[in-house]
């Protein structure tokens, strides 16, 4: 398997395209990995960049250690992959829901290496946040297993008995087994000053019925250089709900500069 | 239904690729044969289905592009894949 070691943190990293501009795709929190951009951008965005996808730590095939999930330890492990596969190069970074968070976090942390930003129905990381996610992950057995199954009914083909089953006993782990929420609740939010520190370009992408649809507009006022589109019809999971046009808007995007 | 060669190696290195990602408890049901779906028999995890591509380009090449040829498929055709579409996959490039 493909991996790479950062922050001592196996990572499981897919490389696909050549050339070298790098585009770097951050996946969701808990129950998402690499796999959402691998059947759905990544091979469209590879014939105009060097394309990497990596699970985050404590998700799909990455390693799983039992601590270290602050918002900065994650913009750590997305800095010490650029810094691996683009030294002194800026990159485009697209994040999907948490995945964007870090790409916020990260374009603010290391402004020299972010060329763009593109946010699919992201969270943006100012107070409250996190309170919000830990109210979710922390509920216990049934209840949880229960959000997990209804956040993911979009998710076309995963509700089969075997992989509800992994995948919740995944999430389980990750969860219950490491200081993940803790971690995440601890973290410093960002506020909307910082943000607006952000120079890179951004093109904002959230869905019409998501509920992290005013973060979007936050952002688009926040950011100095932001391009918002509201998704008509969609929830939250518009990467899995109008596929065919974030493809359109992200490949548009990375063609045009 | 009998294979010919070619086509029963190849069905017998997909089986061994799928059960190094996914482990030996995948084949509970039965051997893997051309009918055999991905999703609805397998329940294979997209993560798996990630490193049963990888696991292919590294035993048969980059002429199995396996990434590329699922790119030119839709979410639902990529749900409804079988072994047999798969193995057709690779017959025809090796």
């Amino acid at each position: 398997m493909a991996d790479l070691s950062v922050n001592g943190v196996r990572l499981h990293v897919q490389r696909l395209g050549a050339g070298d501009r790098l585009a770097v795709f951050v996946h969701g929190l808990v129950m998402d990995n690499l796999s959402s951009f691998y059947f759905t951008l990544a091979t469209p965005a590879a014939a105009h960049r060097a394309v990497r996808l990596y699970d985050l730590r404590g998700h799909g095939l990455s390693e799983r250690p039992a601590a270290g999930y602050a918002v900065a330890d994650f913009v750590a492990d997305l800095a010490a992959l650029v810094d691996a596969e683009s030294p002194g190069a800026p990159v485009d970074v697209i994040g999907n829901s948490f995945g964007g968070l870090i790409a916020l976090a990260f374009a603010h942390a290391h402004p020299a290496r972010v060329a763009s930003l593109v946010l699919i129905d992201a969270h943006d990381g100012t107070a409250g946040w996190a309170a919000q996610m830990a109210a979710t992950l922390g509920l216990q057995g049934q209840a949880r297993d229960e959000k997990i199954a209804a956040s993911f009914q979009a998710w076309l083909g995963r509700h089969s008995e075997r992989k509800r089953t992994r995948l919740a006993d995944h999430a389980r782990a990750l969860v219950e087994g490491t200081t993940l929420v803790a971690d995440l609740e601890a973290s410093p939010p960002l506020d909307l000053a910082q943000l607006a520190t952000i120079a890179a370009p951004a093109l904002l992408l959230y869905g019409e019925r998501s509920d992290v649809r005013d973060r979007g507009a936050a952002l688009a006022a926040a950011l100095p250089h932001a391009t918002l589109e509201i998704v008509a019809g969609c929830t939250h999971s518009i990467l899995w709900e109008a596929t065919a046009l974030v493809r359109d808007r992200v490949v548009a995007w990375l063609e045009a500069r | 239904m009998t294979l010919d060669p070619a086509t029963a190696a190849i069905l017998a290195t997909v089986e061994r690729l799928v059960i190094e990602v996914a482990g030996d408890e995948i084949t509970l049901a039965g051997p893997l044969t051309l009918t055999t779906s991905f999703n609805a028999d397998l329940e294979l995890e997209s993560i798996e289905f990630v490193a049963l591509a990888e696991q292919l380009q590294a035993h048969y090449g980059a002429q199995v592009d396996f990434v590329g040829w699922i790119s030119t498929k839709q979410l639902d055709e990529i749900i409804a894949l079988t072994v047999g579409d798969l193995v057709t996959f690779i017959a025809a490039r090796t």
